[in-house]
């Protein structure tokens, strides 16, 4: 496997391409694309690559990025777009529809701050606005990480049990523009990852209206079968992380992460690239001797609620680290999490890096210093990165 | 192992990060590179980063406490690059100066240090508008960390830069080490952790805050509004401001225009109709869709105004000149010398002024009301006129001590002739003197078909004004192929139209004929190898074919008529000299230099009026004509600011309704809007463009152009990049503020 020097974008990219490449003997691949700082040189990535049966469509707008992703899709093609912050804030009426319509497209998206006043760094409130949408939801930390879970997603989406979009989210800069070594996969391996898709309500030779009217009986059952997709996805997601390892060699981690979570008393929980920074933190609280642990949520759809309350049973103090707001609320995650976590723990919230500070160890210990004297739960805490 | 880099926008500063993570990449370390991003452009303060590590990296964070610190830019150097710094570490700076020169400010560190900008710029590596270092500086960098060349050679390659390698190379081999004086301590870790500043709520704002980053501190170029040369008036032989005049018809309209021409030429309306145009060869717009019809609105322009200044300049001495023939060359400079004040007397063979204008150019290519009028603009500014009696060469001598200086500018009066059998036959006529009969009302008639010999403008001339004088048809035969003809391509095209016929790689070996000449003997001949000249000659073969005719017209060429000049006298470089040396006597036009057209011979005129002048110290400017390799180029133009358009171009009359008089075949323009089309190379338009770019919003209308307020200009170069017409470049040293 070839080792290259590349951006978490460019990771996207070529997996994208990888994955476009292996429908070919099938219906082949389809994008409907736009830029947006910071994820354009990810589609560019993709308008620049030659794909066998392969189309990239540059559109006027992210909503009709998705449009053509749908319209591909639907037709059979493997599809694949990019986006970010305010972009998908426009996508958002086709993100549903892909949804809902049941397609197995693969978004990724980068997360960037919600404007205005303009702001280009990371901040996951964007995707964490599409919480709702009926997508699966992973959430990277490093470079190698997109590229995997980008391949990994498309034969999560394009599962039997499962037919629905993913999104794979990274953090704008740290990992979008950041390069590290990343071991691209040869077309072969690729290949047998992902056999051809075959997806069984797509449009063919007879034209029909997808998506037409439907009463309330029906779409309560439509509802159901979308939920019990999503209950799907735990099992299928092990049946492609196996078959990950079998092709590639390495084993995509589970959809919530440990660290140093034996015997700890206290937990943080975190998503993205904060998590790499709470295990420094943690590492130097342990050598303090405290007894600290760790969880990334790495799956944020659907909710991997079962296992993070096994993970957080009996433990005293959790703190959630939340990289977004919901004004009124709180953090997301927090919110979530709050809801899985029995009666004997303090559940604390804060929110750290909104607006896309460089969250440092040194903050996580500020905050770790907080959740130690506190023996009750308080109001969610904003913590200041700074710069 | 932390590297941080310290650059401004543009320079490639997390590029050359990454050729430092690439590097270190290809010897089996764990990487990783990226740089700080924000809404801010080229010339802004930038950092880019590298980790280095023989474990996976898993820091997300910025460099705080870099190893080693490279600074692209030495207006950057102060306390916050080696902020956080460790001791002993290596600091490399791009600065001419040696490491010595900043031991006193940064001792506690190893020093180095490379010219990398001059490397870079030594090796053209950049844009239009900056030197970008990046690429360079890298090399000083593995030379400090002791990395082989061949690695950084190897990584080069793999990222696409081996054509910088060799600005590498160098940088590599000139950068210049010092290690640390002594064990120092280093600065104190940075905490990156700055406090939460104060930020005023989004409801609190009424108005946009003053910005108060002074960007002006990061620049390293400035753009400067400059005037550089059209190509237009660089080609031109007459010395016309020809960019001059076509934007003068565009925003001051058709007087000043008209004025401005005048300064140059007082024969505007005939070069507006018989000028071959080297300025439309010279257009920078000839890439594009077309060279701006500027023949068109010369005339245009003169055929509305008269160029002809009606006022002499007050002299205090007048002088007393003689000008000797009244063509182009003659009238220019008896034009110029008038104008400056002087006494004028100008001598003509014939009895009216216009030489090859009147006698050469038929009237359907420049009508005589037109000559007349500016000859007569001319001899109103006080010329007086001496005509119908051709000077002999003791009379010259005689002008020479009589006045203060003389113009010796009669031009090509000796035939090139034809040495081969039957040339004397009746019917085998010089094209000069057929023209010269036609156009003074000699009554020619031609009967049947005529040949003509030749493929220069007289040629064409010929052969149109046979076909009117009667004859049934006309060919031009000629020894070269069409692309080497030296005629005028509109004049061929329009000849054509009219029914001549061409016959190419022809060459005239006899003529036949019982008294009077009924066919023309014509060896085919082929296209040799180039001659110095890079001109191919032709070699005539030994087949050869009769073309039956009725008169066969030669026009092969003139050249000088030496038996003018007074024994003893030589022409040296324009100025004739006596037995003494160099006498008050200069030739001009084609007398001097036989360049062989209308506006070679006006701006010859204009140049020997300046150097008579100047020989009688009367303190004028020589015309010079400017020098045609420091125009603006086409590829110093974009073309994506100017809508494509064809070249506004008056249609001819009909061939068959020309054919039927001498009346002028081309009407005028309709309009000047063809002006508009003009990019005016290297001259500001006040088009907005810089403004308009201008990331800053600091480029400012003023009276005649615009204001760039220093204090926030950071020197991005996109208004030099974006200027259409190459009238804003950056330059160096930097003005201060």
């Amino acid at each position: 496997m070839p080792v290259e020097l590349i951006t978490a974008n460019h990771a996207a990219g070529k997996a994208a391409v990888l994955a476009g490449r292996a429908n070919r003997s099938a219906r082949g691949f389809g994008s409907g694309v736009y830029p947006i700082t910071p994820q354009t040189e990810c589609i560019e990535l993709l308008c620049r690559e030659s794909i066998e049966k392969g189309e990239v469509v540059r559109v006027e707008s992210e909503h009709s990025a998705m449009a053509v992703c749908i319209g591909f899709s639907i037709g059979g093609a493997r599809s694949f777009t990019a986006s970010s912050s305010n972009g998908l804030a426009y996508m958002n009426e086709n993100v549903f529809a892909a949804a809902f319509y049941r397609l197995p497209i693969v978004m990724m998206a980068v997360n960037r701050t919600l404007g205005p006043p303009w702001n280009i760094w990371v901040d996951h409130g964007d995707t964490l606005a599409l919480r709702d949408t009926g997508w699966v939801q992973f959430y990277c930390e490093e470079n190698q990480e997109v590229l995997d879970t980008v391949l990994l997603a498309f034969r999560l989406a394009e599962h039997a049990d499962v037919l629905l979009p993913v999104l794979v989210c990274q953090d704008a800069f740290v990992l979008s523009h950041t390069m590290m070594n990343t071991d691209v996969p040869e077309q072969d391996a690729v290949d047998a990852f992902l056999p051809p898709l075959d997806l069984p309500h797509r449009v063919s030779d007879t034209p029909r209206t997808v998506g037409g009217m439907a009463f309330p009986h029906e779409t309560e059952r439509l509802r159901l079968h979308h939920q019990q997709a999503m209950d799907a996805v735990g099992a299928a997601y092990a049946e492609c992380q196996a078959e990950f390892e079998r092709c590639f060699g390495r084993r995509p981690a589970d959809a919530v992460v440990p660290y140093r979570m034996d015997d700890a008393e206290i937990v943080l929980v975190s998503m993205g690239t904060t998590a790499s920074t709470v295990r420094t933190a943690v590492d130097a609280a342990r050598e303090r001797g405290q007894r600290v642990g760790a969880l990334r949520v790495r799956m944020f759809r659907p909710f991997p609620a079962e296992s993070l309350r096994e993970f957080l049973a009996g433990r005293r103090r959790i703190g959630v680290i939340d990289r977004d707001l919901s004004p009124g609320l709180g953090g997301i995650l927090w919110g979530e999490l709050r809801g899985v976590v029995g009666g004997g723990s303090l559940v604390q919230g804060y929110m750290l890096g909104l607006g896309g500070g460089d969250v440092r160890p040194a903050h996580i210990d500020v905050l770790l210093k907080d959740l130690l004297g506190r023996e009750t739960a308080g109001p969610p805490q904003i913590m200041e990165a700074g710069t | 192992m932390e590297i941080r880099l310290h650059g401004r926008g543009g320079q490639g500063g997390v590029t050359c990060a990454k050729i430092v993570a690439a590097v270190h990449a290809r010897l089996g370390k764990s990487v990783q590179t990226f740089g700080d991003y924000a809404s801010e452009r080229t010339g802004a303060p930038v950092r880019a980063y590298t980790r280095v590590s023989d474990e996976p990296i898993t820091n997300r964070n910025k460099v705080y406490e870099p190893d080693h610190v490279l600074v692209l830019d030495n207006t950057l150097l102060g306390d916050e690059v080696v902020s956080g710094m460790r001791a002993g570490g290596t600091l490399i700076i791009d600065t001419p100066e040696p490491p010595t020169a900043f031991a006193a400010r940064y001792g506690a560190f190893r020093l180095a240090t490379v010219d990398a900008t001059g490397i870079a710029r030594r090796h053209g590596i950049g844009t239009r508008s900056l030197v970008i270092v990046n690429t360079t500086i890298a090399g000083a960098y593995a030379r400090a960390l002791e990395v082989p060349l061949d690695v950084l050679e190897s990584a080069y390659g793999e990222l696409g830069f081996i054509s910088n390698f060799e600005a590498a190379r160098e940088a590599y081999e000139n950068v210049r080490i010092a290690a640390p004086p002594g064990v120092r301590p280093g600065n104190a870790p940075g905490n990156g952790a700055a406090g939460p500043a104060d930020v005023l709520a989004l409801t609190a704002h009424r108005e946009s805050p003053p910005t108060q980053l002074k960007t002006g501190s990061w620049r390293v170029l400035t753009p400067h509004y400059v005037q550089n040369l059209a190509p237009c008036s660089a080609f031109c032989p007459a010395g016309n401001d020809v960019i001059g005049f076509i934007q003068a018809v565009v925003r001051e309209g058709t007087a000043a225009a008209a004025a401005t021409l005048g300064r140059s030429s007082p024969l505007a309306a005939s070069c507006g109709r018989v000028c071959p145009a080297p300025c439309m060869t010279g257009c920078n717009r000839v890439e594009y869709d077309g060279a701006v019809n500027i023949r068109g609105l010369e005339r245009w322009i003169a055929d509305r105004v008269p160029v002809a200044r009606q006022d002499r300049k007050p002299c205090a001495q007048p002088r007393r000149f003689a000008v000797i023939g009244g063509g182009p060359a003659g009238l220019s400079a008896a034009y110029e010398l008038a104008g400056e004040g002087h006494a004028v007397t100008l001598y003509e063979a014939e009895r009216e002024l216009g030489g090859v204008l009147r006698t050469g150019i038929p009237t359907y290519r420049l009508p005589r009301d037109v000559l007349d009028r500016e000859v007569a603009g001319i001899v109103a500014l006080g010329v007086e006129v001496r005509s119908g009696r051709r000077l002999a060469a003791r009379e010259v001598a005689q002008l020479a001590s009589d006045f203060d200086a003389v113009i010796l500018a009669t031009g090509l009066q000796q035939l090139r002739g034809l040495k081969v059998p039957g040339v004397g036959l009746k019917g085998v006529v010089q094209g000069i003197d057929f023209l010269h009969q036609v156009n003074l009302g000699g009554g020619v008639r031609l009967t049947g078909h005529a040949v003509v010999l030749g493929g220069g403008n007289t040629a064409m001339d010929c052969a149109r004004s046979a076909l009117r004088s009667g004859a049934d048809r006309v060919t031009v035969a000629y020894r070269r192929t069409d692309r080497e003809m030296p005629a005028i391509a509109e004049e061929v095209h329009e000849a054509v139209e009219e029914g001549v016929r061409m016959l190419f790689l022809r060459q005239p070996v006899a003529f036949h004929g019982n008294g009077a000449v009924a066919a023309v003997e014509l060896a085919e001949v082929a296209m040799g190898e180039p001659d110095a000249s890079g001109r191919r000659a032709p070699v005539v073969s030994g087949r050869s074919a009769r073309l039956e005719c009725d008169a066969v017209i030669l026009a092969l060429g003139q050249s000088a008529d030496a038996t003018l000049l007074p024994p003893g006298w030589t022409l040296v470089d324009g100025r004739l000299h006596g037995a003494a040396g160099p006498l008050n006597v200069f030739a001009a036009g084609d007398f001097s230099t036989g360049d062989g057209t209308v506006t070679h011979a006006i701006g010859d005129g204009r140049r020997a009026a300046g150097r008579a002048m100047q020989a009688l110290d009367l303190g004028v400017t020589v015309f010079e004509r400017p020098d045609r390799k420091k125009a603006v180029p086409a590829t110093d133009i974009r073309f994506d600011h100017f809508a494509r358009a064809e070249a506004v171009e008056a249609p001819c009359r009909p061939a068959e309704e020309r054919l039927r008089d001498f009346e002028e075949v081309r009407p005028v323009l309709p309009d000047a809007l063809e002006a508009h089309r003009c990019f005016s190379c290297g001259q500001c338009t006040q088009c907005d463009t810089c403004l308009v770019y201008c990331p800053e919003g600091i480029v400012r209308r003023k009276t005649g152009g615009y204001d760039v307020d220093y204090t926030f200009c950071k020197g991005c170069g996109i208004c030099a990049a974006e200027c259409p017409r190459k009238a804003l470049e950056m330059v160096e040293p930097c003005p201060s503020n």
